[in-house]
């Protein structure tokens, strides 16, 4: 593989380009669902190929090729620098400096997913299946993923670099229906569970047998609550809700391709303008977020990224004030701050964009409890359902599967339906409590899109459960 | 032969089992994706995806690779093998489908599959010298293969050609959007959806605010199509109607929309994106879906058949593998249109409400009752005296599909194809035909950021 990318750089400096990288992928992913007792998906998947970026006279090509032989490498290179010369740039295009290093990271990995084996993964699902079972309960699905992945990475300036990544995560659903009305309950998150890179010993430690009759049973539940009135008022949000409440509304809009416009005709832009730097009130005092790439269990963990940056830590919002964006060489070098360090590739057939790594709200002090017991009157919300937010991260909606009233600092009745939005800054800035260390879960989704064409990112973010007051809260107002 | 199906084929003669379905899906892509104005993520694929389905015993074990050779073969086929000896019988697996013809179908233009990078690169300069605003958005073509071979005797495969160009123009406080997709490069004009993105970011500077309610609309093609996609794949397919908790359960046959709202999924047309058959190898069907407002039909795969019994067909909408768990899926929706000429001609017909070209960012509040939430973009305007008036800034709206449906005062009489494709994994061309839709309840519950970049 590492000759592979060198034979690729080397044909493309040759072609004319003034700086070009490649990348070898082999990659393979298995996922096992079971819906209502029957396999529904046992799909094993392989892929591999090699993809090269290069730079011609200041403009960016990409190609790729699934032959990972010198003829495919060669072919590559040789269509990349083709199609940035038909693509010419009317200015040079700076790259921040990066001391070229050679590395290896590897997951570290208790067991094997993919030594499990597809009669096991079935049977776990089924079993988990099997305890979500209520007699309103329509559909039950269970499922379990697992990817490994080589990758090589070479660029002109000398980096070489060398990951084997390994994946694993699961999730069920029950869905309850009755007179018209039907609700969902998922675990550990919605949209297909959560993810970690770890080995199976985390699909092992989700429980996720153990937790079905709960979740079984909640979803049955939500038929007989009540819709959550709309009102404005005290939220309390767990920690999977929180992640991606982070995820949309810090994440995204912090990704400095976008504050720039290079996503705007898709993903969107930022609120967010380059001089907000180290200025921008983003939230309250208690809002600490953080780019960690190199956080156990991550799935944006890395050694490197797909430019060869090593892995770092950065405070992107510190004490409320945005001190941070998610950059790439390029976006680094234009706003004159930071090296880099967050560039990533769906997979071999796609460019490297500004992605999120591993994005975290810090935890703060106290336990969940104690956030609710600091609320006179205000909702609980739990577990993601619904989610949008505009094209400059400022408007966002989300709506969660279960919540409850706040009363008194207690749990009371249970709502179904239950909806909040709020403008970013706004939202941040009413922030007034986030549950400490013990609370804190790291989240690993999947189903990140960005870019055309479209790729898919796996991203974590730790997050503990949090307060936010003056909230907009309702069902279709 | 094609060489796709030749694939297949060998795929098919290295394998073991009851039986065997072979697949190879082939793109060789193009698109140049350009910000500012300037090409700065330009981006060559070329790939064969090979995926077997292989049935033991009435167990059914998927695999898939992009290896070609035979060792990659092999591999593929003992991994497949492995899978189908690891599943439990499914007592629903309706078995292979039987080899059928395919219906003649249009989609495929040499002139689209001839173009080069050299031509996608010229074809988006001609988008982007034809803008006199910062100019964001892509052109791209591609040419994709399906082909399917089975030990029941499929052997089928389609090769399909795609164009698109999405324009947005767009400076500090001002956004338009066009976009044209088909499979013929004749059949889109990327000056031509640069000037129209062009003259609609021009009418959006100074965008006011909106109080939250329920107004009128007019929604443009590319702002209906997006909506009616998300509330379609739940409402419109069998799974959701089979496991009782889509919006078809309990109304099929009933009249639940304004009788003005038809809808059919139609991959046959050459007017969209035309396809022969589905995943399984099954003859694609026109399905009524919707007619004079009456909830006529979902669309069906194999599976979703038998389990309904009764004699239910597949209706030849089984989708990929990967998506098997939505279920048989609607990727040929059409609306059929009404009698305005323009959606000029709708504003008049609702006389006071809002005017939308783009949407954004949507999600399923409620999929039982179809309630969908989303902002609006790129072009959102009020409706006053039945004229397109100022602009507005972009508006959060949580709507019932169902509501929104249920009352439209014209529809144009001219249906535009959308892409319906993001590019995300294999390219597969989707897309819908739409007309600009008049409605008279469109739910707005909150503004967001104004127009512009």
């Amino acid at each position: 593989m590492r000759e592979l990318c060198d034979h690729a750089v080397a044909a493309a400096l040759g072609a004319g380009a003034s700086y070009a990288d490649a990348r070898v992928v082999v990659r393979r992913s298995q996922v096992v669902g079971t819906r209502n007792q029957r396999v529904e998906r046992l799909d094993d998947a392989e892929t591999e190929g090699i993809g090269v970026r290069v730079l011609v006279n200041g403009a960016w090509g990409f190609a790729c090729d699934r032959r990972l032989t010198s003829d495919g490498a060669g072919a590559a290179a040789g269509k990349a620098c083709a199609f940035a010369k038909a693509t010419p740039s009317g200015h040079a295009r700076e790259l921040a400096p990066l001391e070229p290093v050679e590395g290896v990271f590897r997951t570290p990995v208790e067991r094997d997913p993919f030594e499990v084996s597809l009669a096991d993964k079935i049977e776990l699902c089924l079993r988990a299946e099997a305890a979500l079972a209520h007699e309103d309960v329509k559909v039950t699905s269970a499922s379990v993923r697992a990817q490994g992945e080589h990758k090589v990475f070479v660029s002109s300036e000398g980096a070489a670099t060398e990951h084997e990544l390994v994946e694993c995560g699961g999730g069920i659903d029950a869905l309850a229906a009755r007179d018209g009305v039907a609700q969902i309950r998922s675990y550990p998150s919605a949209h297909g569970g959560s993810s970690s890179q770890a080995g199976w010993e985390y699909v092992e430690s989700l429980g996720l047998e153990r937790e079905a009759p709960r979740v079984g049973e909640q979803a049955a539940a939500l038929l007989q609550a009540a819709p959550c009135p709309s009102q404005v008022t005290t939220v309390v949000i767990d920690a999977e809700q929180t992640a991606l409440q982070v995820h949309e509304s810090v994440g995204h809009p912090t990704e400095l391709d976008r504050v720039y416009g290079t996503e705007a005709a898709y993903a969107g832009t930022s609120f967010l303008k380059p001089e907000d730097l180290g200025s921008l009130p983003y939230g309250s005092e208690h809002m600490n977020v953080t780019a960690d790439s190199t956080t156990p269990g991550g799935l944006g963990t890395f050694g490197f990224d797909d430019e060869g940056v090593p892995a770092g830590r950065e405070p992107i919002v510190a004490e409320g004030v945005l001190s941070g964006f998610l950059t790439s060489r390029e976006t680094a070098a234009t706003i004159g701050s930071g090296s880099g360090g967050s560039m990533r590739a769906d997979t071999w057939s796609r460019m490297p964009l500004v992605r999120m790594t591993n994005l975290h709200l810090e935890p703060g002090e106290g336990s969940l409890d104690e956030l609710i017991g600091g609320v006179d009157s205000g909702v609980f919300l739990q577990t993601n359902k619904s989610w949008s937010i505009d094209d400059k991260r400022l408007n966002f909606q989300f709506g969660t599967q279960i919540a409850w009233e706040i009363e008194d600092g207690r749990l009371g009745r249970m709502l179904r339906d239950a909806t909040y939005t709020g403008q970013t800054p706004v939202f941040w800035g009413s922030l007034d409590g986030v549950a400490g260390s013990e609370e804190w879960v790291l989240h690993g989704l999947t189903n990140c899109g960005k870019g055309q064409p479209g790729q898919h990112a796996h991203v974590s973010h730790g997050a503990s459960p949090a307060r936010f007051r003056d909230v907009q809260v309702g069902f279709k107002q | 032969m094609s060489e796709a199906l030749e694939l297949a084929g060998r795929l098919l003669r290295v394998t073991e089992g009851d039986g065997a379905l072979a697949l190879v899906l082939s793109e060789r892509s193009g698109l140049a994706r350009f910000a500012r104005s300037e090409v700065h993520q330009p981006t060559l694929i070329e790939n064969d995806v090979l995926e077997l389905q292989i049935v033991r015993d009435g167990r059914l074990g998927v695999a898939s690779s992009n290896r070609t050779d035979g060792e990659g073969m092999r591999a593929l086929a003992a991994r497949a093998a492995e899978a189908a000896n690891s599943a439990p019988a499914d007592p629903d697996f309706p078995g292979l489908a039987p080899p059928a013809d395919p219906p003649e179908v249009e989609g495929f233009d040499e002139q689209t599959a001839a173009l080069s990078a050299d031509d996608q690169a010229r074809l988006a300069a001609a988008a982007i010298d034809a803008s006199e605003l910062d100019l964001y958005g892509f052109f791209t073509s591609g040419v994709t293969e399906l082909a399917l071979a089975s030990t029941t005797g499929v052997s089928v495969s389609q090769t399909m050609t795609d164009a698109s160009v999405l324009a947005l123009a767009a400076v500090d406080g001002a956004s338009g959007y066009a976009e044209q997709t088909s499979w013929r490069l004749g059949g889109i004009d990327p000056a031509g959806a640069s000037t129209q993105a062009v003259e609609k970011a021009k009418h959006t500077r100074g965008a006011a605010t909106l109080e939250p309610g329920s107004y009128p609309a007019v929604l443009e093609p590319a702002a209906f199509a997006e909506l009616l996609a998300y509330f379609a794949y739940d409402a419109f397919g069998a799974l959701g109607l089979l496991e009782e908790r889509s919006y078809a359960h309990g109304r099929l046959g009933e009249k639940v929309f304004d009788e003005r709202f038809s809808l059919a999924d139609d991959s046959l047309d050459p007017r969209g994106l035309p396809k022969a058959f589905d995943f399984e190898g099954t003859p694609k069907q026109r399905a009524e879906l919707v007619e004079n407002g009456v909830f006529t039909g979902v669309v069906w795969d194999r599976t979703t058949a038998r389990r309904a019994g009764n004699g239910r067909q597949s209706t030849g909408h089984a989708p990929p593998s990967s998506l098997r768990h939505w279920g048989p899926l609607p990727f040929g929706l059409s609306v059929a249109g009404g009698e305005a000429d323009s959606p000029q001609e709708l504003a008049e017909l609702i006389g006071d409400g809002i005017y939308i070209t783009r949407l954004h960012y949507l999600s399923i509040v409620d999929a039982r009752e179809g309630v969908i939430t989303g902002m609006t973009r790129d072009g959102t305007f009020r409706v006053r005296s039945g004229k397109i008036a100022e602009p507005l800034v972009n508006l959060r709206f949580t709507v019932s599909v169902p509501e929104l449906l249920a009352e439209l005062p014209g529809l144009t009489r001219e249906q535009v194809l959308l892409n319906q494709s993001a590019y995300y994994d294999e390219r597969y061309p989707q897309g819908m035909l739409s007309p600009a839709v008049a409605t008279a309840r469109f739910d707005v519950t909150g503004v967001g950021s104004g127009p512009g970049v």
